[in-house]
């Protein structure tokens, strides 16, 4: 390889390769506001577990449920008949 | 992981009800045969088996549809169903003949005499049920499968 060959070379590669300098600048702000955005994807985002003081109403339902059944047996096939 | 969605809740939505089939048959063969009670269990079958897995599975395809756009809890998605179940299942059942429809209340496979106050306590049991079995099954199910 001689000299020509490696200026060539250098030359390729400072084409190839952006200089260091270029990255480091900030980026430029967008054009709009992207808050708006963020907002919206927070809200569709999936629902939370359900929490800790939702989980008595849930156990509320079910005793209702086994209550209704206990009391009038005669709704059991009634309820199976929907499931 | 993120290809056919609503087959996959399908899939999902029929699990409960197919699960529970199998019990119910039991149940009333063992009422029929063993308590010799005249029930027609060909007929009563036919919702169960045909229609409320179909209801569920369509119904959490609509959940997956609609979730993005009402953010509505999928319990209470499910406690809606029943709202559209019941109509279809007493219709069903009047037309098939088990179910008959007096003054002071309806009579269930010929034998379960229901008054109409029992009724609506029956029917808050079914929407609480629902509520519970969708929010606790078939969430759980749909996160499974990986579209919750």
């Amino acid at each position: 390889m001689n000299a020509h060959d490696e200026n060539r070379i250098k030359h390729l590669l400072r084409q190839a390769l952006p200089p260091v300098e270029a990255e480091a600048k900030p980026a430029p702000e967008p054009s709009i506001d992207l808050w708006p955005a963020v907002l919206r994807r927070l809200d569709t985002q999936p629902a939370e577990q359900p929490r800790l003081n939702w989980v008595w109403f849930d156990w509320a339902l079910l005793a209702g449920v086994l209550a209704v059944t206990v009391a009038f047996p005669a709704s059991i096939p009634m309820l199976l008949y929907y499931l | 992981m993120n290809t056919h969605p609503y087959l996959r809740a399908y899939l999902a939505g029929i699990f409960v009800p197919t699960l529970v089939l199998p019990l119910i048959l039991a149940g009333f063969i063992t009422v029929r045969l063993v308590l010799a009670l005249p029930i027609p269990i060909e007929r009563i079958i036919i919702f169960p088996m045909a229609v409320v897995p179909t209801i569920f599975g369509l119904w959490n395809m609509l959940y997956l549809w609609s979730h993005v756009r009402t953010n509505l809890p999928i319990g209470v998605h499910g406690a809606i169903l029943p709202f559209l179940g019941a109509p279809i299942g007493a219709l069903v059942a009047s037309c098939l003949g088990f179910l008959q429809i007096t003054g002071q209340g309806i009579i269930w496979f010929h034998i379960l005499h229901v008054p109409y106050a029992l009724l609506a306590a029956i029917f808050l049991a079914a929407v609480a049920g629902y509520y519970l079995v969708w929010k606790y099954i078939v969430g759980s199910l749909n996160r499974v499968m990986g579209i919750a």
